[in-house]
């Protein structure tokens, strides 16, 4: 049996010997190269571009300058695909060039002369929202939009969800004891290994092939069929194997720019290939938020009323800053059953590189300010966090803030994940532990959970083939970004077809013409939409296979069974029929011939999703939670304020584990992931609005050597719509990261924290201020 | 990715390298030296170095001695970080750059490459400098040796086509006591907030600093007040303080003060180590 198994990544061999190819390993002798310029200025007028020494530069085919349509964008369509008129944030694309080589179009880029105008910047999600704060987008009523997003004309908000559950008066007036806090936290990034590359090219007959290191290749197709009024048919999208995704490859940009660069030289293929510094600041950034937690409870503890404030910096472009914010309004609360709750969540524009996705979707963000204002609350009522935790924590039967009534399959088991966070950490030995005069040992905690909001009508298709020796290929959508997904789907093949695993061959890269639409590999779905996928096409090939084999056996389907790769005879196993002589149709001894290509298909959509109301939030969002409780034991220098981070603990519910060591390598890569936004990534803008930063030099990630002790635990409360109960676990182990660590440090030290990054200097400035010095 | 052309040439000895600087500059084309090249690659890529031409030094024997002649370690200024780590003839100059950049970078990075660099923490320098060091300097007149406090104040100072060949320790120095710490914004890479490098001579401590301004330094001011023993290490701390020299730092590592915060803290760990003051 597969499940469960830790099988080897399919494509570990490739990875590991360094064969494996990436967008960029693809070259043509007639491929082009672009290069982009970008703005040196966060919010400034255009005033004039002089391209003309660029143009004539050796090598160049076209220089390319930004056009007032059309406008793109996920929701709202607000963001030119190269800046028209204005720039908006530090890195903007302004012009492009495409040339012959790479060095040729660099050469010609540092001629394009570019003269600004400098305009008021707005640096911080509450500086947009003052009454007299420059406008970023001043058209923003007559940009096109889906339905479901509400920017607010003449204001800097991109959008606006709101949470209305129960009273909130009832809910003070319970709540003798209420604590209230603000937190907040500039953008920073995902830094990939891979920096964002792409290639376009349109062929004479008109079909276009776009070749992207993307996260959603049939969005790619989508929106360059929509934005440019083309058949969806002629748009072909090729995606290999991609270097780290974390939501950073969702967004499509960089795909529209190399179409317009491929259009200008006739349609040659041309190449974009992101820089270091491209990739952190030009291209998509992980969002920034400001939030405001109030919260109000009983004496004893329990949870009355919640009153929150998320600000979430989506910089200069609402792409997926809106998805985030109504995301961030779903779970606005962590795992706890709240009767009361108001929420406001905001997209806001500044003049920042702008947000998309980022590992956790807003969770690890609003978590880091809810669950630092829970442990305040605990302090305050002088009970153990965890306790306060145990007794609010979200069970099967309370309702979620958009009033979701939740089931035991719905929602994973947060008191036991808590409980064995309680073991793992000792917890029984106290939270703050005096090693020497200067030396603090300080454990820290939060809680966590998440569910997906993505469509309502996502889905995910898979298709089965069969090679003569009878093994399978799967083929889907789905790309392997590095989680091992698609080893996980053959896994989930291999188990209801009951064969080796190592019969399944798996396609790596995804074509939009021949695999089967993935949605996007986005939201810890993959498990989930493919594998529900999978297993419906496993249903079909067993069908399949099932019917040919009846009439060469000579009984009923329902007498057959299928194992090893076989279909025998139930109860009669010496009657069988191998797939290899049956997949590609029976021949019989005469050479008469029946049956023919056995190919299987499968599709997942998932089921009753809403939206949300407008004014309420009303609603049913997202299928399942995934639970977890985590924590971070630190060494603190009550001197200088420095720490080591010695072990980081996690327990996830993630219901039933597929493969073991896949699902460890998700939950530590991601914990590894937020202990490094938590305690150093971010990014530094001076008054201006200027990334100072923007390199790997002075934008430092976690270093191999670096890392804590991580101890992994999971808890397995099955979700009946996964795949043999599985539950999303590509995410989950990031999101408490920033938290835990905040809220260790603020034991360690002794003030509360309400910033990131948790470097010792927010810590001295903190102590500082509260006039703790030594 | 360099975008501009340049020339490279890879002379066999010092008097070739020279010949070389000279035609290239007769040429115009700005040449640099260079051995390590990872300034030349990663400041080239943002168009923050061009040079016209570029001359290899590693191809010269001299710049890859690493012995001890005449009482005195002779370091080739081609020699990497790791090489120099590795053999660690010269324990306190290994504990500095064993914490500059990072393992893949310290291959490449070599002495001279750092002590010459645009990247201003320099602190390869800081060792030498506490050692009153000499430096072994060719150029059209050919070699001549001098006093690093001679050629290094805040970057090195050279004549038109000259370059490091070699640094010259004192064997005396070498097995001193002392002291290298590297304080960064957080965690155990990144450029220094401050990097104190200092020794103990004749129960005199000797202190240089990186980080702290856009230079390395070493300051008789600083090691005067230090070496009050009168005073207690805090007296002398707070001294120091109000006598920093130069304009501390604000920058996107760490503001001033903070800085002038971890220099404290810094100092005192110094004391400790050298003279054991919490023993006093």
């Amino acid at each position: 049996m597969s499940i469960g198994q830790s099988i080897l990544r399919k494509e570990a061999q490739e990875k590991v010997t360094g064969r494996a190819k990436y967008t960029d390993d693809f070259h043509s002798s007639a491929m082009l190269h672009a290069n982009m310029i970008s703005s040196d200025y966060a919010h400034a007028q255009i005033k004039s571009i002089d391209i003309s020494e660029a143009q004539k530069a050796p090598g160049v085919r076209a220089v390319l300058t930004g056009q007032s349509s059309p406008l793109t964008g996920e929701e709202i369509h607000d963001r030119p695909i190269i800046a028209f008129d204005k720039v908006r944030y530090h890195g903007e694309p302004v012009a492009v060039i495409v040339a012959d080589t790479p060095i040729l179009a660099k050469r010609a880029a540092d001629l394009v002369k570019i003269t600004y105008e400098p305009l008021t910047v707005v640096n911080t999600p509450k500086d947009a929202l003052l009454p007299n704060a420059p406008l970023i987008h001043e058209n923003l009523e007559s940009y096109q939009r889906i339905q479901h997003v509400y920017p607010e004309p003449n204001t800097n908000i991109a959008d606006r969800t709101k949470i209305r559950k129960g009273i909130m008066e009832k809910g003070w007036a319970e709540s003798p004891i209420t604590i209230e806090a603000n937190f907040s936290f500039s953008p920073s990034d995902h830094a990939a290994i891979e920096t964002r590359c792409v290639t376009a090219e349109i062929r004479p007959d008109g079909y276009i092939l776009i070749s992207s290191a993307s996260q959603s290749p049939f969005q790619i197709k989508k929106l360059i069929s929509s934005y440019f009024k083309i058949e969806n048919g002629k748009v072909i999208v090729n995606t290999p194997l991609v270097g780290g995704g974390y939501g950073g490859k969702v967004p499509v940009q960089l795909e529209l720019i190399a179409y317009i660069a491929s259009n200008a030289v006739g349609g040659r293929p041309v190449k974009l290939l992101n820089s270091r510094e491209e990739d952190l600041i030009s291209s998509p950034v992980h969002i920034g938020l400001d939030a405001t937690v109030k919260l109000g409870c009983t004496k004893d503890g329990l949870l009355k009323a919640a009153e929150l404030l998320y600000l979430f910096d989506s910089g200069a472009y609402s792409d997926k800053g809106a998805t985030i914010s109504r995301a961030a309004a779903v779970s606005c609360t962590g795992p706890y059953h709240i009767e009361n709750i108001w929420c406001d969540s905001l997209c806001v524009y500044t003049n920042h590189p702008y947000a998309t996705a980022y590992r956790g979707f807003s969770h690890s963000e609003l978590l880091f300010a809810f669950e630092r204002t829970m442990d305040m609350l605990a302090e305050k009522l002088n009970m153990d966090p965890l306790e306060l935790r145990a007794k609010n924590a979200i069970r099967p039967g309370d309702t979620t803030p958009t009033q979701f009534f939740l089931n035991s399959s719905t929602v994973g088991s947060v008191p036991q994940c808590i409980q064995k966070l309680k073991q793992n950490m000792n917890w029984s030995e106290g939270q703050r532990i005096v090693k020497s005069d200067r030396i603090i040992r300080a454990k820290g905690i939060s809680c966590i959970w998440k569910t997906s909001t993505i469509d309502t009508h996502a889905s995910s298709g898979v298709a089965l083939t069969f090679n003569p020796d009878g093994s399978i290929n799967l083929i889907s959508g789905l790309v392997e970004i590095g989680t091992g997904t698609k080893t996980v789907l053959a896994q989930i093949l291999a188990e209801k077809m009951k064969m080796d695993v190592n019969q399944i061959h798996v396609q790596m890269e995804v074509d939009t013409q021949t695999s089967p639409e993935h949605w996007k590999t986005v939201a810890s779905r993959g498990t989930l939409l493919a594998g529900r996928a999978v297993l419906k096409a496993a249903d079909d090939v067993i069908g399949q296979l099932k019917t040919i084999a009846a009439r060469i056996l000579i009984c009923s389907p329902d007498d057959l069974e299928i194992e090893n790769s076989r279909v025998y005879i139930k109860e009669e196993r010496a009657t069988y029929l191998d797939f290899k002589d049956i997949a590609y149709g029976y021949q019989y001894t005469n050479g008469n011939a029946i049956g023919g290509q056995i190919i299987g298909r499968g599709s997942y959509t998932q089921r009753n999703l809403t939206h949300i109301d407008h004014e309420t939030g009303f609603g049913k969002p997202g299928p399942e939670w995934a639970v977890g409780a985590q924590g971070v034991e630190i060494e603190f220098d009550t001197r200088d304020y420095t720490y080591k981070i010695l072990t980081a603990y996690s327990v996830m519910d993630i219901g039933k584990v597929l493969n073991y060591k896949a699902a460890l390598g998700q939950v530590m890569g991601a914990m590894s992931m937020g202990l490094g936004f938590a305690s150093r990534e971010s990014f530094v803008f001076d008054d201006q609005g200027i990334v100072q930063n923007p390199q790997l030099r002075t934008y430092i990630t976690p270093h191999y050597g670096e890392h804590p002790k991580y101890v992994v635990d999971f808890v397995q409360t099955p979700f009946i719509d996964g795949p043999y109960g599985a539950r999303g676990i590509g995410e989950h182990g990031l999101i408490g990261m920033p938290a835990a660590l905040g809220n260790a440090l603020s034991i360690a030290s002794g003030v509360q924290l309400h910033q990131l990054p948790l470097v010792p200097e927010l810590i001295w400035r903190t102590k500082e201020k509260a006039g703790g010095t030594l | 990715m360099i975008s501009y052309d340049f020339e490279y040439c890879r002379p066999t000895s010092i008097e070739k390298a020279v010949h070389c600087y000279q035609a290239f500059n007769k040429q115009q084309k700005k040449p640099v030296y260079y051995s390590g090249g990872t300034e030349i690659t990663t400041l080239g890529r943002l168009n923050k170095i061009r040079a016209g031409a570029v001359i290899d030094l590693k191809g010269i024997s001299e710049c890859h001695v690493l012995q001890f002649q005449d009482n005195q370690l002779v370091m080739g200024s081609a020699i990497s970080f790791s090489k120099l780590k590795e053999a660690n003839l010269f324990p306190l100059l290994s504990q500095t750059i064993s914490e500059v950049a990072d393992h893949t970078a310290r291959s490449s990075i070599t002495l001279g490459g750092n002590v010459c660099g645009n990247i201003f923490y320099r602190e390869a320098v800081l060792p030498l400098l506490l050692t009153d060091s000499q430096v072994k300097i060719a150029g059209t007149a050919g070699t001549k040796q001098i006093s690093i406090h001679e050629v290094f104040n805040k970057q090195v100072q050279l004549q038109e086509g000259e370059f490091l060949v070699q640094f010259l320790t004192d064997q005396s120095y070498l097995q001193l006591p002392f002291m290298s710490m590297k304080k960064r914004k957080h965690g155990a890479i990144g450029y220094p907030l401050v990097t104190v490098a200092a020794i103990l001579k004749k129960s005199e401590i000797r202190v240089a600093f990186s980080g702290l301004a856009d230079f390395p330094f070493r300051d008789q001011k600083i090691e005067n007040i230090l070496n009050q023993k009168k005073l207690s290490a805090e007296d002398r701390i707070e001294q120091v303080l109000k006598n920093v020299p130069v304009n501390v730092l604000d920058d996107v590592e760490g503001s001033a003060e903070y800085r002038l915060f971890v220099l404290k803290n810094t100092l005192y760990d110094v004391l400790v180590a050298l003279e054991g003051v919490e023993n006093v």
